[in-house]
């Protein structure tokens, strides 16, 4: 977009907030207005798309990133909530062309299909095994019942974590 | 194509895998473009009214705002729909939903243009809303469109039901009543539509059928087809939702007017007013069964609600009338079938396209039946179920298929494993119960239809081999199907291969990206290429290095001659076959239709997939909710092309399906959407769906079946509802007529009929 007309417009009238946080383990200084939704910051400001928007009320989490280790919805949270944060978001999860475990256990059990939850849901899983390397089929349901997805009815998805836990556990 | 075991092929990984797990795929509602604006458009604020005036000075006067369209800015039809063009692109006079556009704004952001559309003022003088289908065509009733409030009436009759009900022994009637379901794709529609410095228009926004979209957007623009390009493909999934224009028109009116890109991408609540949903339907049955025990009297009452606009409801009427006899032979029947506008949003096409609420319908009959003849439910369906040669349901031939006959025993040997699980029951008030259904479903558009299908191979410059098609992929799988057909029929690899979709600038027409015809059209239209295709790469590799002919062969890499001791010698690469080749590119096209019944019967479909479906449920006595925690199909579709996108489809459309009868409904109250976002619209989450599902796929054909694999998008989704209806039948007692499931009237029937939930677990 053409970011000096759109900001000129929107600064005549709206205050702005200086915003200073991580993403992806890069510093970002920006001025938005205080209450934009991070979720636009991402996709419109920084060209972040990989994070998605869907229902914009905090219930499909489409839009699940990381902040501070915590999963969060993007489409809930504030500019200013998000002031002096570190944030991972999908882009942020597999570095150097090197896919993320959790991202080849997708792939590989039939995780996706349209992909639009993928990159939501790869988060929600991140952040699950990150707490609970081997978790039960409760953990599961719980850690992943914010995440909607339309496609697979579930089964791929469960069958990608379940392969993580059975590496994880090799593994202890 | 090379045989090749199902379970060899479920590690397949899909070739848009890598992109959507990293998020790095870009949809085209994630595209920017410099210089680039945002559009909204402003809908009705009735569901039904006559528009008085529209202005629209303020709104032009906002800084910020570059473009306002209303339908004095539409040059050509105002008008839309994939068969008859009745849906207005911008109202001029008159409102029929909530959904209905009146204006569009482009401006520098978001929230210029949507602060532009507040300021739009338009003066509607409020009609009555005509939101009861039922009352659509009685006298009275305001009629919303000039021929009145019938879209459509299709019938089915055979033999004399009449006379056949007085020699029935049993006779059920009941009347069922299924909802209006939202297709609920994650990516609501949108996209960006850019004006081209040479006059032309790029449209880059999902749909199922990019060069349909292309003769619609050239109808309402008045701009040559050759002016347009549709980029249609990634989507963020569809299910039939997306194959009618959206805000295509809008976005390219927007653009033209202002003459920079225009991004529309519609929040989940403009996308619930203004989306297509499934058609709530009441079906009324009546089926008598003789003293042997076969059905001969089958008598069928359909009213369906299109809603406002015609769209694909006549054609969703006729595949309901069709597949109301399912797969029974049924000497008499008499099936009647109405569409009728009423102010009640717009249902059009959805995975199932009605078959899935006559089989809601005719299973839950089987099962009355059965019941009362208290014989066993797919034993009762076995006496009925069509055979091999049998013809199709509304007179035609269709391809001769067992499917039918082995859908029914490899579900009835799963439900005899079931039953011997053991079941320990949770906790006393919760009970158990089983319930199975089967069903038959057609592939492609149908008789009498325009269903043309293609493709194109073709070596490039590059010695990359080049597979066209005119598909799209909204997450179903179809990438992945090409490359693995062609890569097979081949010998070629993955890496010799470049697939193109989904873009009219590149692509030749195959037809649209609906009706379970991808992945059969795709075989069929590598078995006509396939040959020809070769023979040119090998003549061309014989006249490059003089290998005889009949010696070459393709394969990985290049062109290669096996040795007498099998020893594969490769003669010259694809890069150098495509670089030392003084001529043109070498391509082979093909044009062919979806195979079609020879009985001029309209509609009649021809391949038939087939589905059966085990559902077992938990209903919990204290509140009525039912949970699912088995849901099993055996799918007999023909070989199966890749077994992870198989597997994925039928468990994702039968868990869509258990969002239809247990949880979704967008209700409508005086043609108001009761619920407009996912908060008050459930659609299944993880801890609605059975942890595992079984998918059993069966693979054989007739001998001599030269059709090759069906497509399996529609026919999970198909038998789920009536499966899941018996298993709470079977657990309480409460014959489910409405969808989706109340807990409510479970609870009253459990209490009604004082169910014992001690006796019932210890069962």
């Amino acid at each position: 977009m053409d970011k000096s007309d759109a900001v000129n417009v929107q600064t005549e009238n709206v205050p702005v907030i200086d915003l200073n946080l991580t993403i992806n383990e890069n510093p970002v200084k920006l001025q938005v207005e205080p209450t934009a939704r991070l979720v636009d910051i991402l996709r419109d400001e920084l060209q972040l798309t990989g994070t998605k928007i869907s229902c914009g009320i905090g219930r499909c989490g489409a839009c699940s990133v990381m902040i501070d280790g915590q999963l969060v919805n993007a489409c809930l949270t504030m500019a200013y909530q998000a002031d002096q944060t570190s944030i991972t978001t999908i882009e942020g999860v597999s570095r150097d062309q090197e896919i993320d475990p959790i991202q080849k256990a997708f792939l590989e059990e039939g995780g996706f299909q349209c992909g639009y939850c993928t990159p939501g849901m790869v988060m929600a899983v991140k952040v699950l095994l990150e707490e609970v390397p081997v978790p039960t089929e409760e953990d599961i349901k719980m850690a992943l019942s914010g995440n909607l997805c339309r496609c697979t009815g579930y089964g791929g998805i469960i069958r990608a974590v379940q392969r993580m836990a059975a590496e994880n556990s090799e593994v202890r | 194509m090379q045989q090749m075991k199902a379970s060899e092929k479920r590690n397949r990984k899909r070739p848009d895998g890598p992109d959507k797990v990293t998020g790095r795929l870009n949809y085209l509602t994630d595209l920017h473009f410099p210089n680039m604006l945002y559009g909204k458009i402003k809908r009705s604020a009735y569901p039904h009214a006559r528009i008085l005036s529209i202005y629209t000075e303020e709104a032009e006067q906002l800084p910020g705002v570059r473009a306002v369209v209303t339908f004095k800015d539409v040059p050509g039809l105002n008008a839309f729909g994939i068969v008859t063009p009745d849906q207005p692109v911008l109202c001029e006079d008159t409102v029929r939903y909530v959904g209905d556009a009146v204006a569009a704004v482009a401006a520098d952001t978001k929230e210029i243009a949507e602060h532009a559309c507040s300021l739009i003022a338009v003066e509607y003088d409020p009609l009555p809303v005509v939101d009861d289908p039922a009352k659509a065509l009685d006298a009275g009733t305001p009629q919303l469109h000039p021929d009145g409030n019938l879209l459509h009436k299709a019938h089915f009759y055979k033999g004399d039901v009449d006379d056949a009900f007085y020699k029935c022994t049993e006779i059920i009637e009941e009347t069922y009543q299924v909802p209006r379901q939202m297709h609920t794709y994650m990516e609501t529609e949108g996209g960006v539509i850019v004006p081209e410095p040479d006059g032309t228009l790029t449209v880059y926004v999902g749909t199922q059928h990019g060069y349909k979209d292309r003769f619609q957007l050239s109808r309402i623009l008045n701009l040559q087809e050759e002016k347009i390009r549709i980029v249609s493909s990634p989507m963020g999934g569809s299910f039939g939702g997306k194959d009618e224009l959206n805000i295509q028109p809008y976005g390219a009116l927007l653009a033209l007017a202002s003459g920079r890109p225009v991004k529309i991408h519609q929040t989940r609540q403009e996308s619930v007013i203004s989306g297509l949903k499934r058609h709530p339907m009441r079906i009324t049955m009546k089926t008598g069964v003789a003293a042997d025990g076969k059905i001969i009297a089958h008598r069928v009452d359909i009213l369906a609600d299109t809603g406002a606009y015609s769209t694909l409801g006549p054609a969703i009427l006729e595949f309901a009338v069709e597949h109301s006899t399912g797969p029974y032979v049924i000497p008499n029947v008499k099936t009647e079938g109405v569409s009728v506008f009423t102010n009640n949003g717009v249902a059009g096409e959805f995975r199932g396209f009605g078959g899935n609420q006559v089989t809601f319908a005719l299973e839950g009959q089987m099962d009355r039946l059965a019941d009362r003849l208290d014989v066993d439910p797919l034993e009762f369906r076995r006496l009925n179920l069509r055979k091999r040669d049998e013809i199709g349901p509304i007179g035609q031939r269709i391809a001769p298929t067992d499917g039918a006959y082995q859908v029914l025993q490899s579900i009835k040997d799963h439900r005899q494993l079931k039953i011997k699980e053991e079941n320990e029951m949770p906790d006393k008030w919760k009970v158990r119960g089983i319930g199975t259904a089967i069903t038959m479903h057609g592939g492609g558009l149908g008789y009498g239809r325009l269903d043309p299908a293609g493709g194109r191979l073709c070596l490039k410059e590059n010695g990359k081999i080049e597979a066209a098609f005119g598909f799209e992929e909204a997450g179903q799988g179809i990438l992945g199907v090409i490359e693995t057909i062609v890569t097979e029929e081949l010998g070629c690899s993955v890496s010799d291969l470049s697939v193109v979709i989904g873009d009219t600038s590149l692509v030749p027409s195959s037809g649209s990206t609906t009706a379970s015809r991808g992945t059969s059209m795709v075989w069929h239209a590598l078995q006509k290429m396939n040959k020809p295709f070769r023979k040119l790469l090998i003549e061309k590799g014989e006249a490059l290095t003089g290998v005889e002919a009949h010696r070459l062969q393709t394969g990985k890499i290049g062109l290669f001659v096996t040795a007498d001791d099998g020893e594969e010698i490769p003669i010259i690469t694809y890069e150098e076959l495509a670089q030392q080749s003084t001529e043109e590119e070498m391509t082979i096209s093909t044009n062919f239709d979806f195979p079609t019944t020879p009985d001029p019967i309209d509609s009649g479909h021809f391949l038939y997939t087939f589905g059966a479906v085990l559902a077992q449920v938990e209903v919990d006595l204290l509140t009525g909710k039912v949970k699912v925690i088995d849901l099993d199909q055996a799918i007999a579709a023909g070989p199966v092309v890749n077994y992870l996108g198989y597997k994925g489809q039928i468990e994702g459309g039968g868990v869509m399906s258990l969002g239809y009868t247990l949880l979704e409904d967008a209700l409508m109250s005086e043609g108001e959407y009761m619920t407009q976002n996912l908060d008050a619209y459930l659609i299944p989450g993880i801890g609605d769906v059975p942890f595992t599902m079984k998918v059993e796929a069966i693979e054989t054909l007739q001998e001599d079946d030269s059709y090759g694999p069906r497509g399996v998008g529609e026919i999970g989704s198909v038998a789920v509802a009536p499966a899941i209806a018996k298993a709470i039948q079977e657990a309480v007692g409460y014959w489910v007529r409405s969808l989706p499931v109340s807990s409510e009237e479970v609870l009253a029937e459990v209490s009604k009929r004082r169910v014992n939930p001690w006796t019932k677990a210890m069962q």
